[in-house]
């Protein structure tokens, strides 16, 4: 049949973005599909306003938050000046089970989540790709750090990652421009912790806002503002808007429908193939199709699996691509909670200015050559950083009058904090499915979320606790406060899994090549295709796989595979 | 079928089989629209007729809140939080949810906790101060006071002359310095993003 498009790309985020890229750039017709509005580089009305030009001084509007925005409020990045850039919870509903708490952070709009993400940078390590078969949780991966490693390389390279070389084992070294600086605090903590413990590193966060301008793709270097989530127009940091949608729309191969949410994949039983994409129009209702020689999902996660559970059909009653059975299953989100906060005294003469838009990390450190975890087989890792507190603390002290006053004028002491990112197994129970009982404003059946963290999560969440406190005072903090309870599920914002890859197609949904097993022209190349979580951020990852999967892809298609 | 190539990034008025006209940017000026009327009612509009209209406290209310604000941040070689809008600010955020689950009616617990000589307002505000902060953790049950001060100052570090004359301000610091000299009487920034979050 006469195709509309060589390929469509099911979402314009992170992984979107770079699957429009590197399939226009390969000489491909490319359609991209967002289901949110339309932003335009630039086009951040709030980027620059002051507290005082807000009506609720940056804070928001809580009853409109707590009826429109329940979920979404949660997130640290929501306020009034990044509100735009969230969905709307009443509008964008979804069903957990009964004993599930999980908070899904979600940005509907052209960039997606590329524009409001952390933006933290870390390459996975053979102890990432090698976890499921070590331990035996999950499925092996049918990937290693060798098969990835080029591909990291490319995508650091455009997308411009700062990050200082320590050659680690458990966190690769990658293509970085210049690193931001630890401040003084964290440079001290970080000798005087690795004098005690030489495996336990502070080194400044990976993170994809520039060191150096790129001035060939008009990206401006970091003014250390730390207001990214509010869109950056100096393109200092990555986004959809400011990187990969430039580069995929300069090929003049590149169309762009927003508004637009994918309900299912066309399926065609006949060529075992898809055929394209079915949408609405989530302003008019009306429907719509496009088609296609091959189709990348990348719609987030959690929204990836729904198109394909809801793209059932008599031939794959199951949901598409789900001949297997485990659609949906084995999601995983970081377990994340504040580990540790200490004062820490003998720098009163010192501060900082400027806005540094990352904090520390702390690698993992158990776990690696044995299995020296207490109760847990996997990674913890810190992120964080030493700041001095501002005004804020006066709403935690007794004093009023001027001498309060002036007490509030200066920088308060310096504090250090550590929070954990605990990798979370794999498990057949967190599973997403669809509850076609209800259905929201588009007519879709609302995705339904089960999920738990188990024995492994908890007993790694008790050792970071132990770890964090035993750092911080070994370093001369005096120890406040740390938890060893974590966050609802999704609070770490890495939620992934649910379609995921491996060697056996009746245990896995996609091959090594993000491709489904099932359907050789359709690929999955966002968070869904994820089969162990790590304990390190993801989206390098994510890119770095779509990159590899459209090099595939293109190949076969250029040999007639697909 | 037709489509137009989009060459600048913009969704373009595409004719697949849906008949939907996009409207980029709808969102964004039904968005300043509610931002513009809501930043006239706290900004243009003087406490009486506020107190009047949407934002609800009574006479006797506004005037305490007012008293309580200058008491707790006074004009010193800076403005204080009695000059810079903060009462408006609290009310405004009391009645739309701020610090506080609900409306509780925290304007009329004030009045009550501070009845008496108008003389003594100051050493009686004092106590409520002292004892809704005793040392140790927070109180289980925290004292309502504590969210009113938190609003009061918040209404006034995120005020022009709280934010930038009191503290300091800049939009865009263009460098991080990871280790400076600080000396006695140094003004903290209040665009110190970090510091507000995690205080």
């Amino acid at each position: 049949m006469a195709h509309e498009f060589d390929a469509i790309v099911v979402g314009s985020g992170i992984t979107g973005g770079w699957a429009a890229k590197e399939l226009t750039e390969a000489g491909l017709k490319v359609l991209m599909i967002e289901r949110g509005r339309d932003i335009q580089h630039g086009d951040y009305p709030r980027e620059t306003r002051a507290p005082w030009e807000l009506p609720f001084r940056g804070e928001g509007d809580q009853a409109a938050y707590a009826r429109d925005h329940a979920v979404q409020r949660l997130n640290r990045h929501f306020t009034e000046f990044t509100e735009d850039h969230f969905v709307n919870d009443r509008e964008n509903p979804y069903a957990t089970g009964d004993d599930t708490r999980f908070t899904w952070f979600r940005s509907y709009q052209l960039g997606g989540r590329s524009l409001t993400w952390g933006r933290q940078c870390y390459r996975w390590s053979d102890y990432d790709f090698g976890a499921n078969a070590r331990d035996g949780h999950g499925t092996d991966w049918p990937i290693r750090y060798a098969d990835l490693a080029p591909w990291y390389d490319k995508v650091e390279r455009f997308i411009g990652v700062s990050g200082a070389h320590e050659g680690l084992a458990q966190l690769p070294d990658g293509q970085f421009q210049p690193p931001m600086a630890l401040n003084v605090v964290e440079a001290a903590m970080r000798e005087r912790i690795r004098a005690k413990w030489p495996e336990r590193v502070i080194t400044i966060g990976r993170t994809a806002n520039l060191t150096e301008a790129k001035p060939d793709e008009g990206r401006a270097p970091c003014q250390n503002r730390s207001i990214c989530a509010r869109g950056c127009s100096f393109g200092a940091y990555f986004s959809t808007q400011s990187s990969t949608l430039p580069a995929a729309t300069k090929t003049g191969r590149l169309t762009v429908l927003t508004d637009k949410v994918v309900e299912a994949l066309d399926y065609d039983p006949a060529t075992r193939r898809v055929t394209g994409v079915r949408f609405v129009d989530t302003k008019s209702k009306a429907r719509g199709s496009a088609t296609a020689r091959l189709v990348f999902l990348n719609a987030g996660a959690f929204n990836s699996v729904q198109v394909l559970l809801n793209s059932a059909s008599t031939a794959m009653p199951q949901g598409l691509a789900n001949s297997s059975g485990v659609l949906g299953t084995h999601i995983m989100d970081h377990a994340n909670t504040l580990s540790g906060l200490a004062e820490v005294p003998g720098f009163e003469g010192h501060t900082t200015f400027g806005n540094r838009p990352t904090g520390i990390i702390i690698p993992r450190f158990r776990n690696m050559e044995r299995l020296d975890g207490r109760g847990h087989t996997r990674g913890f890792s810190f992120q964080g950083g030493a700041l001095q507190s501002g005004w804020t603390r006066g709403k935690r002290q007794a004093g009023i009058g001027a001498d309060f006053k002036r007490e509030l004028r200066g920088v308060g002491a310096w504090r250090m904090v550590l929070v954990t990112f605990v990798e979370c197994v794999p498990r057949a129970s967190n599973r997403l499915s669809l509850d076609r009982s209800r259905t929201d404003a588009n007519g879709l059946p609302l995705l339904k979320i089960d999920f738990a963290f188990g024995a492994e999560e908890h007993a790694a969440l008790r050792e970071a606790h132990e770890t964090a406190k035993e750092m911080l005072e070994a370093a001369g903090g005096r120890f406040l406060f740390g938890s060893t309870e974590p966050g609802a599920g999704g609070t770490a914002i890495h939620e992934m899994g649910g379609a995921r890859m491996g060697h056996d197609p009746a245990t896995s949904v996609l091959n090594k090549w993000s491709q489904a097993h099932d359907i050789a022209n359709l690929f999955v190349t966002d968070g869904a295709q994820m089969a162990s979580s790590a304990c390190q951020n993801p989206s390098l990852t994510y890119m770095a796989l779509t990159a590899r999967a459209a090099h595939a892809a293109v190949g076969m298609l250029r040999d007639g595979v697909i | 079928m037709t489509n137009q190539i989009s060459m600048d990034g913009r969704a373009m008025a595409a004719s697949f089989t849906s008949d939907a006209a996009n409207v980029p940017g709808g969102l964004h000026r039904r968005d300043v629209l509610r931002g513009a009327a809501l930043l006239a009612l706290v900004l243009g509009a003087p406490g009486t007729a506020l107190a009047e209209g949407s934002l609800r406290a009574t006479p006797q209310q506004w005037a305490l809140v007012r008293r309580v604000c200058d008491l707790v941040i006074p004009a010193t070689d800076t403005p204080g939080a009695a000059d810079t809008g903060v009462a408006e600010f609290v009310v405004l955020a009391l009645d739309h949810g701020l610090e506080a689950d609900g409306r509780s009616d925290h304007l009329a617990w004030l009045e009550s906790a501070l009845a008496g000589d108008a003389r003594t307002l100051p050493d009686r505000l004092a106590a409520l101060d002292q004892a809704a902060f005793p040392p140790g953790p927070p109180p289980a049950v925290p004292s309502p006071w504590r969210r009113l001060k938190a609003l009061i100052l918040t209404g006034y570090y995120t005020s022009e002359a709280g934010a930038s004359r009191e503290l300091q301000y800049e939009l865009v610091p263009g460098r991080f310095d990871p280790d400076l000299p600080l000396h006695a009487g140094d003004r903290a920034w209040s665009s110190d993003w970090t510091a507000v979050d995690f205080g």
